[in-house]
């Protein structure tokens, strides 16, 4: 048994096509989801995030149909994000065979969503998630991604709060490392897992099995999620999903 | 009136093919032709060396950027052979990866560890899916036999297209004489045939084709003219042997067989184990094992055994065909719909292949 999961988080536009991002822009297209799923299956992945990028933006909950397609295929535990503002589509999404769902951008406008759905659901159904940037003052606020606006609120506090509602875990996204193949932000990922008793997915900025290991080991956290990493192959970044195998997850982890 | 199915004394291949002939001992014109040509493939190692010397010293000279030469990679045998050779003649290739949404799992691991291991550099070329899905649905519908032509076409586009970006003048490709001769031309259809492609995209297409990498035939001439794009075949210098190159690949990169010519693509697989069986009663590992035969790598017994064996099993075909009919859009059916639907010729659509000819004709009389 491996003391941290390791996570592909895989982005779709539109509720559709593949892309990865850098600091949360400039999507690239890379392909055909239900494909990755498959390639992910074979590949014995602890676990799956899909985040669709555009359906807060595009005032839309989730593409049912499609992530039903998804779900079908995928023999993986699977968590969900985007656009969901209410328990009905939570339902909507166990059902169709989504483990997880992840609450962000609705946390700004109802709060209350987040211990309405543990109320309906249970905590280790409900991820609350939240972005982080540096602001103009070099400051680490937690980033409306809806909106594309740095707030003002701490990204303590706020892990915090997520916690007090009941979050069964919490998704800490650093999107000036989005994409950028530079490491994980050590620093803001310990302050936080030191801060919250539940566990952290840490993600963005992952760029070799090394950065998993240190944010594990020297910031807590109890899951690496990573997006190019994963789906890219060297610095050329080719389109080549690939994932360590349990071995080498093992070397890493434990 | 059925009529009996003739197969040859040397070889698997067999009167399902219209074009087969035979001579009066009972030998196919593929074992014969392949008895003449094939010896012009065989070589001395000291002709091996002097090819492959050759060959080194036309790609140094024509090196105009960072990379000697273009490869284009799918994770099967061929094509992981060549990024090899290339890592042991110290080329520095840049490797295309075309990616049209059916990777299998062990396509995109082989080429993980043949890259890991050469540290060469890989672009990937990945394919607008709903498109090309649109573009898929588009020739099952019309019934016609060459539905891989699309991912063909759409490799060499994209080669020639990177090949130009990146100023690179030769392109190694894992086409080879030894073990892909033979191939009935009933078969297939030609690659180049953007003209068929299209109509056939505009009778059955739901959206136009806005991203799909097409090169025609007039542009292909040029490249070749202009850029002095060369396709190089490595494979066709050094007395290439399938089974010997794929102990290599398994012992020096971990990579691993999937099970069938072409087989590193869900799509490939489904479409030569059940499509092209089911609907053309064609079997393409009589052309692909006879080739292995006249190689003398199998002998026609091995062939006859790996022949008997079914081409799916019922659990994995039912399984592969959900998945299949799923990501095409297709219910079952429509698809069995078009399953019993006659088969179409390809030029009972628009075709370009008549232009093909007279221009081949005009390249032997200007010779260029």
């Amino acid at each position: 048994m491996l003391k941290a999961r390791v996570i592909p988080c895989l982005l779709l536009k539109g509720g559709g096509g593949l892309v990865k991002t850098k600091k949360f822009g400039s999507p690239t297209y890379i392909g055909d989801p239900i494909n990755a799923v498959k390639i992910y299956n074979e590949k014995e992945v602890d676990e799956l995030m899909f985040l669709d990028i555009t359906a807060s933006k595009e005032q839309r909950g989730p593409n049912f149909s499609f992530l039903k397609d998804i779900a079908t295929e995928c023999f993986i535990p699977l968590c969900y994000g985007g656009g969901i503002t209410k328990t009905d589509e939570i339902r909507k999404l166990l059902r169709i065979g989504i483990e997880k769902v992840s609450l962000n951008s609705v946390n700004f406008t109802n709060p209350g969503l987040i211990s309405e759905a543990v109320k309906l659901f249970g905590s280790s159904t409900i991820v609350g998630s939240m972005d982080v940037k540096m602001n103009l003052f070099r400051k680490l606020r937690v980033f409306n991604s809806k909106t594309r606006d740095t707030t003002k609120l701490d990204p303590i506090e706020y892990a915090l709060s997520l916690e007090s509602r009941g979050a069964g875990e919490i998704l800490l996204n650093a999107v000036d490392r989005d994409g950028m193949l530079a490491g994980y932000d050590y620093e803001l990922i310990k302050k936080i897992t030191d801060a919250v008793k539940v566990p952290v997915i840490a993600c963005g900025g992952a760029s070799k099995l090394e950065d998993i290991e240190r944010v594990v080991k020297y910031s807590g956290a109890s899951a690496a999620a990573a997006g190019s990493l994963f789906v890219y192959q060297g610095g050329n970044k080719g389109v080549l999903i690939n994932y360590p195998n349990y071995q080498q997850l093992e070397e890493i982890l434990n | 009136m059925k009529r009996e199915v003739v197969t040859c004394v040397k070889c698997l291949m067999d009167s399902t093919d219209p074009d087969i002939h035979f001579n009066s001992g009972g030998i196919c014109n593929y074992c014969l032709e392949a008895e003449e040509t094939l010896p012009k493939y065989r070589y001395t190692d000291e002709q091996i060396g002097a090819n492959i010397g050759r060959l080194l010293q036309h790609i140094k000279a024509n090196r105009k950027g960072k990379y000697d030469c273009l490869i284009g990679i799918s994770g099967g045998v061929d094509s992981s052979y060549v990024a090899h050779l290339a890592y042991k003649w110290k080329l520095t290739p840049l490797v295309v990866h075309f990616d049209n949404g059916w990777n299998s799992e062990l396509a995109v691991s082989n080429i993980n560890k043949i890259l890991d291991k050469t540290g060469f550099d890989l672009q990937t070329y990945v394919i607008d899916w709903e498109e090309f899905k649109d573009l898929q649905r588009s020739f099952i519908k019309a019934s016609v036999v060459d539905i891989e032509m699309l991912t063909d076409h759409a490799i060499v586009a994209s080669m020639y297209r990177l090949a130009k970006e990146n100023n690179i003048k030769c392109i190694l490709s894992g086409t080879n004489y030894a073990t892909e001769h033979g191939l009935p031309s009933a078969w297939v259809w030609q690659k180049v045939d953007l003209k068929n492609i299209q109509h056939i995209h505009k009778l059955f297409g739901r959206q136009p084709l806005k991203t799909f990498p097409t090169i025609g035939i007039y542009k292909s001439f040029l490249y070749k003219i202009l850029h002095k794009l060369d396709f190089l075949e490595p494979l066709n210098i050094i007395n290439y042997k399938k089974l010997e190159a794929m102990e290599v690949l398994e012992k020096e990169y971990g990579w691993r067989y999937y099970g069938g010519k072409h087989y590193e693509s869900w799509f490939t697989k489904f479409y030569q184990a059940y499509i092209l069986p089911q609907k053309f009663n064609i079997d393409k590992r009589k052309s692909h094992l006879s080739a292995l035969i006249r190689n003398e790598e199998i002998t026609l017994e091995q062939a006859r055994e790996e022949l008997a064996k079914p081409l799916y099993t019922v659990e994995d075909l039912t399984q592969e065909k959900e998945f299949i009919l799923k990501k095409l859009e297709f219910t079952p059916e429509e698809f069995e719909e078009i399953m019993q639907a006659a088969p179409k010729r390809h030029d009972e659509y628009e075709t370009s292949i008549h232009l093909r000819k007279k221009l081949s004709s005009l390249k032997e009389k200007f010779n260029f």
